[in-house]
């Protein structure tokens, strides 16, 4: 069945969209680029990390790109000051939220979290850092997972349940106090439907899941494509 | 048991349920919702049972559901056949047999009684009791009730919500039969459409639409889904419709049911309320069992069921796809939309949503059609809506009113208002996520679309009152605790924003916060709003939103004055009594060194935070008093008779060298700094006291030939002796203050020389001018402005005009009652003529007290409409027009209105006292920035002025004020002044510290509150001497061992 082609409009530009496309993937395939976190290509979206908010003509509220789909005649601003304000303030409560002192994680100039704040101009955090005291479950033979450098964006848990097909991880508690978990908060390494694939420490955007054993800036993923370019280019926002 | 199948059956139905709600003996009905049972209505009940059953009494007695008025629980509904109906109130278990024994004389109890109710109006039936009791108001006479509609709780709190068939008997599943029989489902969705109906849930979705849009999607199976998740705190109407008629539920979901084309019905209901849940549980059985639920509902072929689902009762279920998700048992988490439920909802199957009240709106509109519910409501939002109206108000409970109705009705006409002494200052509306509507906007319309204007919800119809006790920062804080803790997590906006919100929120009320975290908040509460996933984080900011826009002074008081002024924020007071005092003075403090037998430090306590201690001990307004904690045991503590106490017996004594020794050891090496200061009244006083201390050089000039200002020159003798008053000001002038007396600043002296001659200036001259009523006759020989008048007798005795054996005084405030207790010493009779009530008046209540014992008289509620005069052009007699009290205004009293009735008061002078004005004069003439009252403009908190080096504060930057208002702008002034001139922390650095016991009493002394004693009336009106007369030394030590010590910190 061939599919419906829709025309929308993209910072004033007119692209070719098909039914049933988000505005993300469109407006990535004209070369656009919308920050994002949350997303991973190829996993269901959840629009969770809302970096990836753009205005739509006619719709009062800010929609994120990554759930909501095309329609004809659809006008969309992917850069506006508000939109950049409210996206750098998203950075700057990650950043608030637990603990990413860059300067000692394996991640470290291989983060997502860290390229978008770079790029994004996001110099200092004006909220109090939380600082949570969270654990690191050393327990799984080959990987790590710290808590304290979690952002919630859940791709952990998408890629293992949907790709994988594993069940691995969960997210447990409110607010917050949610945390990711894994296999009915028992310790990675006691979680019997681990196949140890590492898909999930792939798919994490910073340096909450990492390989064993590796020192600071070590460990690089590959992991978001669109992404991973951006950064490359020296983050064009 | 019988299943209704046709309408034979039906009818028989109803007649059986016809028969318990009128039967042939007195019905006794106890309202037993959860809030009923919570004040003992299940005592009740079995009172009554045993009564009846053990004393063989002839009467039918019943449980139902709650009729609205929290405050007056429990209420008991009583019926004798023939007469009305009447609800009786605040019902013990021990008035049980009285009541039955009066009622089986055909008699109410009368003490219980409150109002009665002649007929009922179900809206799908009329219920006719009788007629009789004239003696009682019917209920729609009682403010509470006056102008509610009850159409969603059209049956609460009037049938047994266990039986089925009291619910038929008032018309119940009447609309079900009637749609069953038309077998026209979709005019069903057009009735419902053209109602205007909206979800009474909180976003206000029109129903219809939503019910067109899921009859339309093609399904095997579709769910209709009754959300009865209340998770607002302090919202409870959902729970007692539920416990009041379940029926009225089951119905409306049916009737959905079959106009969507659904089979599937399921009630998602909050597991804490077991009352609900039970009565629930118990309607569907019945339903199922008379043929309303099940296959072939009413023999017509149509097969709906319902099922309960008890949820685990998050917030954030409130929404669709969360409580969709919650469900299916999955975590209570919002997913986006697009895909909307009524495409893809539970299970993925085209789902309807809709709020409990909602549903009860269906069968009214049903029966009476979408014209008779649009007659209800305002344009864009038809119907009604049931609120809970909570907080400082008199009357409180679930009351149903129209949709527009002004919030001022709800505040004042039913809710009656704040509490004596009180001022309601906000309402809050729409739960935890709605928005404070500050009071100067009562006028607003309670609709969807004109609250969200202003920021907030309707929400579930939360309605939360709060008066000056209330903090709008520590509001703010604690909604937004409130969402952060129900935020699911998801989202980063809504879960870290809402985190960091509370966090700066929680700076405030600790007075940690600056202002750049202000604008902060501002800016994230915005992005919250905007970016956050679901309607929890998209609301969740309303609160801090709307009160930084509507109370940003509060929040500026926290952080720049550190002061939280309702005195919730702990960390910002010492007690409650120094919080209100506007001087700040250490109260506790003094009234422990005295109980301590340290005299001089006590008076030594007292002085360097009030410099006129003697004075204020007699005239401050002493509103410490109003929020002194001792009052919630009996009566708060006379702190002002204490000090004043204090001060008399250091000021009158040989000890008072010694103790100006004691301050001057405190004053700072000069400066070399001159200060001048325009205006000797308090605050131009307060000001010299703390800048001669601080080693300023401060000279301060005055029109008059003595210091004091109003002090001397207002307040009549026996009020404050002027020795009182010369002795503090002597404490002044040996601090090395000058003074320049007979000097007019802008006359004598111009702002422009001040400011070549001195380093810093502060204007403080006080109101001087009378307002003048524009009134025919005020030219009239006799008619006399309030303060020339006491200024004339202050100085010298005798008035400029005489006054003749009659004088009428108009006004209320403290110059009206001074100038009926001066005529009094004058010899003549005093008429004190106010427009409102004796309530209303702004005069201090001792003194209007004082002043009728000495023989004035008052006439209230009658307005000045014109003085006659003789041929002589002389005052003969005023004529005033009398008052009724009209709706309320901006000041929250009630707007006198003049009715047409005149009368005529024959006198021989006019005292014109109503109120006074800023001197506009002076004020123009200083070229300083005014304001829109034309008194000069200045900085809040730091009293600059537009010109530098100029400083303003008292009256000509409030307009007339109160000596103690005054005297805190004077310290403020000072301690700004002298931080301008030698740089922060001096003015702090001039208070010493003093040990002092720091122990909470646990037993404080159990005395009554002492108040002063007073001359004897007869006596006091034939002189000028002082008529109150402090309190003892033991009687003052007493009364200090009243106070609690609230600043002991545990
Ligand atoms: S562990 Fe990584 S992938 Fe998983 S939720 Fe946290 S940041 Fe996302
Ligand atoms: S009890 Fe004492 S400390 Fe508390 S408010 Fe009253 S006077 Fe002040
Ligand atoms: S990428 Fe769209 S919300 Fe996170």
């Amino acid at each position: 069945m061939p599919q419906t082609k829709l025309s929308i409009r993209i910072d004033g530009e007119l692209v070719q969209a098909f039914a049933g496309e988000t505005i993300l993937t469109v407006a990535r395939r004209a070369g656009r680029f919308i920050p994002t976190l949350c997303h991973f290509e190829g996993l269901r979206d959840v629009g969770a990390c809302r970096l990836c908010i753009v205005e739509v003509s006619g719709s009062g509220r800010l929609l994120p790109a990554c759930t909501t789909p095309a329609q004809d005649g659809m006008a969309v601003t992917t850069v506006s000051p508000r939109l950049a304000a409210y996206r750098r303030m998203t950075l700057e409560l990650l950043l608030a939220e637990r603990n990413h002192l860059c300067a000692v994680c394996v991640s470290n100039s291989n983060c997502e979290l860290q390229a978008l704040a770079t790029a994004m101009g996001v110099t200092s955090v004006r909220f109090r850092y939380r600082y949570p005291k969270l654990p690191v479950d050393l327990s799984h033979p080959r990987f790590v997972l710290d808590h304290n450098r979690c952002i919630l964006c859940s791709r952990c848990i998408r890629v293992c349940a949907d790709v994988e097909g594993a069940h691995v991880w969960d997210m447990m508690s409110r607010g917050v106090g949610a945390r990711v978990i894994s296999d009915m908060n028992r310790p990675w390494g006691e979680a019997p439907g681990c196949t140890g694939c590492g898909k999930c420490v792939q798919a994490c955007p910073t340096g909450a899941l990492a390989e064993k054993g590796l020192a600071v800036e070590e460990m690089t993923k590959r992991g978001e494509r669109a992404l991973q370019g951006a950064i490359r280019q020296g983050g064009r926002l | 048991m019988s299943r209704i199948e046709d309408i034979s059956t039906f009818n028989a139905v109803r007649e059986a349920g016809l028969e318990k709600m009128l039967p042939g003996v007195p019905r006794i009905a106890v309202g037993m919702g959860t809030c009923g049972r919570g004040n003992g209505a299940e005592g009740l009940y079995h009172a009554f049972h045993e009564e009846i059953h053990g004393g063989g009494v002839a009467a039918q007695l019943t449980g139902v559901g709650c009729f609205g008025p929290c405050s007056e629980e429990p209420l008991v509904n009583v019926a004798i056949p023939g007469k009305p109906m009447v609800i009786l109130r605040r019902v013990q278990a021990s008035d049980a047999s009285r009541i039955l024994s009066d009622a089986a004389e055909g008699r109410i109890t009368p003490d219980l009684a409150w109002c009665r109710v002649d007929e009922w109006d179900h809206i799908t039936a009329q219920l006719r009791y009788g007629h009789g009791f004239p003696e009682l108001p019917l209920w729609r006479e009682v403010p509470f009730f006056a102008g509610q509609k009850k159409i969603v709780l059209r049956n609460c709190g009037l049938i047994n919500p266990d039986d089925i068939e009291e619910y038929i008997a008032v018309g119940g599943y009447q609309a079900l039969y009637k749609v069953l029989i038309d077998g026209h489902p979709e005019q069903v969705i057009e009735q419902i459409k053209a109602s205007k109906l909206r979800g009474r849930g909180g976003a206000g979705f029109h129903t219809g639409i939503k019910w067109e849009f899921m009859a339309k999607a093609k399904a095997d199976c579709k769910y209709v889904i009754c959300n009865a998740d209340e998770g607002d705190p302090g919202a409870y109407m959902n729970r007692n419709e539920i416990e009041s008629d379940p029926h009225g539920l089951l119905e409306g979901m049916i009737i959905g049911g079959y106009a969507m084309g659904c089979a599937e019905g399921l009630i998602y209901v909050r597991a804490e309320y077991p009352v609900a849940v039970h009565r629930l549980n118990h309607a569907i059985q019945q339903a199922r069992e008379y043929g309303l639920l099940g296959e072939n509902i009413m023999g017509r072929g149509f097969r709906f069921d319902i099922q309960l689902v008890e949820g685990a009762g998050a917030f954030v279920c409130g929404e669709e796809t969360a409580l969709i998700a919650s469900l299916e048992g999955l975590s209570g988490r919002p997913r986006p939309r697009p895909p909307f439920p009524a495409q893809r909802g539970l299970w993925g199957r085209p789902t309807n949503i809709n709020n409990v009240e909602t549903w009860y709106n269906i069968a009214p509109i049903v029966i009476k059609g979408p014209g008779w519910f649009t007659e209800t409501g305002s344009m864009k939002s038809a119907g009604t809506k049931v609120f809970s109206l909570v907080g400082k108000v008199r009357n409180t409970g679930l009351v149903e009113m129209p949709l527009g109705t002004p919030l001022k009705t709800f505040v004042y006409d039913i809710g009656g208002g704040a509490a004596r002494g009180r001022s309601v200052k906000a309402v809050q509306t729409g739960g935890p996520s709605g928005g404070c509507i500050p009071q100067e906007m009562f006028d607003t319309a309670v609709d969807y679309e004109t609250l969200a204007q202003l920021g907030s919800i309707m929400g579930s119809g939360g309605m939360v009152v709060m008066d000056d006790d209330n903090c709008m920062v520590d509001v703010a804080r604690y909604f937004i605790e409130f969402t952060h803790s129900e935020s699911c997590g998801k989202c980063v906006p809504c879960r870290v924003g809402l985190d960091r919100a509370l966090d700066v929120l929680n700076g405030f009320t600790v007075g940690t916060g600056a202002l750049p975290q202000l604008e902060l908040l501002g800016e994230l509460g915005g992005m919250i709003r905007d970016t956050s996933l679901c309607g929890l984080g998209q609301t969740a900011p309303n609160p801090v939103l709307t009160t930084m826009r509507h109370f940003r002074h509060e929040f500026e008081d926290h952080i720049i004055g550190q002061r939280c002024n309702a005195g919730v924020c702990g960390d910002l007071a010492l007690s409650p009594c120094e919080n209100s005092c506007p001087l700040h003075m250490n109260i506790p403090r003094f009234l422990q060194l005295f109980q301590e037998d340290r005299m001089e430090e006590a008076f030594d306590s007292i002085l360097m935070d009030n410099p006129l201690p003697a004075s204020t001990g007699r005239v401050c307004q002493h509103p410490c008093d109003n929020r002194c904690r001792r009052q919630t045991l009996d009566d708060a503590v006379n702190m002002r008779e204490v000090h004043r106490f204090l001060a008399d017996s250091m000021l009158g004594s040989d000890r008072f060298e010694g103790m100006l020794e004691r301050v001057k050891v405190r004053k700072q090496p000069a400066t070399g700094q001159r200060v001048a200061i325009v205006g000797a009244g308090p605050a131009g006083l307060t000001a010299a006291f703390y800048l001669a201390l601080l080693g300023h050089a401060v000279t301060v000039f005055d029109s008059q030939e003595r210091a004091g200002g109003m002090l001397r020159y207002a307040l009549p003798e026996y009020r404050l002796p002027k020795a009182v008053l010369d002795r503090e000001v002597e404490i002044i002038e040996r601090l090395g203050v000058q003074f320049v007396f007979k000097t007019q600043v802008g006359t004598d002296i111009s702002l422009n020389e001040l400011d070549s001659q001195f380093d810093s200036v502060f204007l403080s001259i006080g109101t001087w001018k009378e307002s003048w009523v524009y009134l025919p006759g005020t030219e009239l020989r006799g008619v006399i402005p309030a303060l020339p008048f006491l200024e004339a007798v202050a100085k010298g005795g005798a008035p400029d005009t005489p006054l003749g054996p009659r004088v009428a005084i108009i006004g209320g405030g403290n110059a009206a009652i001074d100038s009926a207790r001066t005529a009094l010493r004058l010899g003549s009779q005093a008429t004190v003529v106010y427009r409102r009530e004796r309530k209303d008046m702004p005069a201090i209540a001792e003194e209007t007290l004082a002043a009728e014992r000495e023989g004035a008289r008052y006439l209230f509620l009658a307005a000045p409409h014109r003085i006659v005069g003789n041929a002589q052009g002389q005052v003969k007699a005023l004529e005033v027009v009398k008052t009724r009290l009209a709706e309320f205004d901006a000041s929250g009293r009630r707007r006198p209105v003049p009715t047409g009735e005149i009368t005529r008061l024959e006198c021989d002078s006019v005292v014109l006292a109503v109120g006074e004005t800023v001197d506009q004069d002076f004020c123009r003439a200083s070229g300083l920035t005014l304001n829109e009252n034309g008194a000069i403009t200045v900085d809040r908190f730091t009293l600059e002025t537009s010109r530098s080096k100029f400083y303003a504060g008292g009256d000509v930057v409030t307009g007339a004020s109160n000596v103690s208002n005054a005297m805190a702008y004077g310290k403020r002034a000072a301690e700004n002044i002298d931080a301008r001139l030698m740089g922060a922390g001096r003015f702090a650095g001039l208070f010493q510290r003093f040990e002092y016991e720091q122990i909470a009493l646990a037993n404080p002394s159990a005395s009554p509150r002492r108040v002063s004693h007073e001359l004897p009336a007869s006596v006091r009106v034939h002189g000028s001497d002082e008529v109150v007369i402090g309190l003892s030394k033991p009687e003052a030590l007493e009364e200090a061992r009243r106070c609690l010590r609230c600043d002991v910190r545990a």
